[in-house]
């Protein structure tokens, strides 16, 4: 098959530099440094962008607001750690039908869409494992037959829950000499490899809500994280099945290969600022680098497979597919 | 009757194919809303220069459809209705005679004297074509309005019958008419895509 063509290419930007300004010229949006004197540091056609994350001390002209508004492109600051902060999103992001067709979901239907997710993850966290030769995998595929056949949403985080507990358990073998995984901790988390895991989920989480955006779903409303206040269950619902094949998978590459060590961590887990810099350059590496998409067998970027996933997902909650259909890698 | 009025350009939409109009119609409100704004105020600023006029935007309840002719010439005391295309392949889709037959139907409901002819212009090789608007034409665009105004949201119509189109179809990295087919092959029964994968 051939793959549909000008999909989202160069669709997100990361701005690091602190002191520079985002601004528009004509049809381009072009970083400046306005602190010191190297003038245009990059530009990029404004239509072809959908996402800019920024982080700490840039800033955006107003008639740049204006127009990434005018043309629904997301802006995310974080700060220049990489700690979210919050977005900008702009205002023509709804589409009625779109929304009308969400809140109409039924349980069942919602059941059924997690279902696919979560055994999807499971079939994924498999594939990672066997892809590095770890052994002792069976659990995780009768996990992953029981995700299909659970019949309520609390039978289903119960199975997701087992199976996590079960691979993150194996993962700690794909890790080379020097670096061990003991259990997976979050807030704060407690070593250097539980940091650039949550820091990479933080990444991936808004490659999603940016992939949601684009096709006018409703991030905050999930069909199986709880919906809490100011928490994106969607997002942390379709973020699952890229968890172990994309998140974990650069993480461990990034330790394998030795592009992170554990010096370029400070005293509290954090990155060092010049770390943080080869990390976010490896990890938009990673997001545009090709592979054989499983379903469709083209080739497309890291990027496009997750925006394709979001479309898929819309399709499902139109009803223009008849279930949802995960990513899934069988190895 | 309360009837939605359908735009001339969507009727080129329709013609290409349905499915493509649905995902605009229902998905795409805001782009419909934009171009909306744009025709009323280019219809304000409307010029005559000339044996020409530019931007003239006319709706009819009777015919349920509205629409902005982009350049209306005045040939010895005929008025041709001319669509300006841009075709990479240096010549016009079937899809692009109903459309200018809407217009010269907008338009003759408008002067109330027939307009049986129509011109596309063509920006790559600069060429302007006479279209002849016949009454096959005419029965489409009234058979292409009806489908329009009864379609809804919730009766999804098929793909294309013709995979040639989507390969051009600026639709088709959502609706992914390939990729469904493998998927839920069920989905594409009956179309053009069915047995292609
Ligand atoms: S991709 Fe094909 S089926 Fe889909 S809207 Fe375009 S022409 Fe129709």
């Amino acid at each position: 098959m051939k793959p549909p063509e000008g999909m989202f290419d160069e669709s997100v930007i990361y701005v690091t530099r602190q002191g520079a300004q985002v601004q528009v010229d004509g049809g381009r949006i072009v970083v400046w440094d306005v602190d010191g004197d190297e003038g245009e540091l990059a530009s990029f056609p404004i239509e072809k962008l959908d996402t800019i994350n920024v982080f700490g001390g840039v800033n955006f002209s107003t008639p740049f607001v204006a127009r990434a508004n005018e043309h629904g492109i997301v802006l995310n600051y974080f700060t220049q750690h990489g700690k979210y902060r919050g977005s900008f999103v702009p205002e023509k992001n709804t589409i009625a039908e779109v929304r009308r067709a969400q809140y109409d979901l039924s349980r069942d239907e919602e059941l059924a869409i997690a279902q696919q997710m979560i055994a999807g993850k499971i079939r994924n966290a498999r594939t990672l494992l066997s892809r590095k030769g770890v052994r002792g995998t069976d659990v995780l595929k009768d996990l992953g037959v029981r995700a299909e056949s659970d019949t309520t949403k609390d039978d289903l985080r119960g199975t997701e829950g087992e199976a996590a507990e079960r691979y993150f358990h194996l993962l700690d073998e794909t890790l080379v000499d020097g670096w061990t995984f003991e259990k997976r901790t979050k807030r704060p988390p407690e070593d250097h490899i539980n940091s650039l895991l949550s820091l990479t989920y933080v990444f991936m989480k808004n490659e999603v809500l940016s992939a949601l955006r684009q096709y006018n779903l409703d991030p905050f409303l999930g069909v199986l994280h709880a919906d809490r206040h100011g928490r994106p269950s969607l997002a942390l619902d379709l973020q699952e099945e890229f968890r172990p094949i994309f998140c974990d998978a650069f993480v461990v590459r990034l330790v394998n290969r030795g592009v992170i060590d554990h010096e370029d961590f400070r005293k509290d887990n954090r990155l060092s600022d010049d770390a943080f810099k080869i990390y976010l350059e490896k990890f938009e590496n990673y997001m545009n680098e090709e592979l054989t998409h499983p379903h469709f067998e083209y080739t497309v970027t890291r990027r496009k497979a997750v925006r394709q996933q979001a479309i898929l997902l819309r399709k499902a909650i139109t009803d223009e597919l008849e279930m949802y259909h995960s990513l899934t890698f069988t190895k | 009757m309360s009837e939605e009025l359908v735009n001339v350009s969507d009727l080129n939409q329709h013609a290409y194919c349905p499915r493509r109009y649905w995902y605009l119609h229902f998905y795409d409100t805001q782009g419909r809303n934009y171009e909306r704004i744009e025709g009323k105020t280019k219809h304000e600023n409307q010029s005559e220069r000339g044996n020409w006029l530019n931007e003239l935007y006319l709706e009819s309840e009777r015919l349920g459809l509205k629409g902005k002719i982009d350049v209306l010439d005045l040939e010895n005391g005929r008025t041709v209705p001319v669509e300006r295309k841009r075709a990479e392949s240096g010549d016009y889709y079937k899809s692009d005679e109903v459309q200018l037959a809407g217009y010269c139907m907008l338009l003759e409901d408008h002067l109330d004297e027939p307009v049986r002819q129509g011109a596309i212009y063509l920006y790559e090789t600069d060429q302007r074509m006479h279209v002849p608007i016949t009454e096959d034409h005419r029965e489409t665009v009234r058979e292409q309005i009806d489908a329009m105004q009864s379609m809804t949201v919730d009766s999804i119509p098929p793909f294309t019958d013709n995979p040639k189109k989507c390969e051009a179809c600026s639709a088709r990295e959502y609706c992914l008419p390939e990729e469904t087919a493998r998927l839920e092959p069920k989905k594409v029964r009956g179309t053009g895509w069915e047995g292609r994968i």
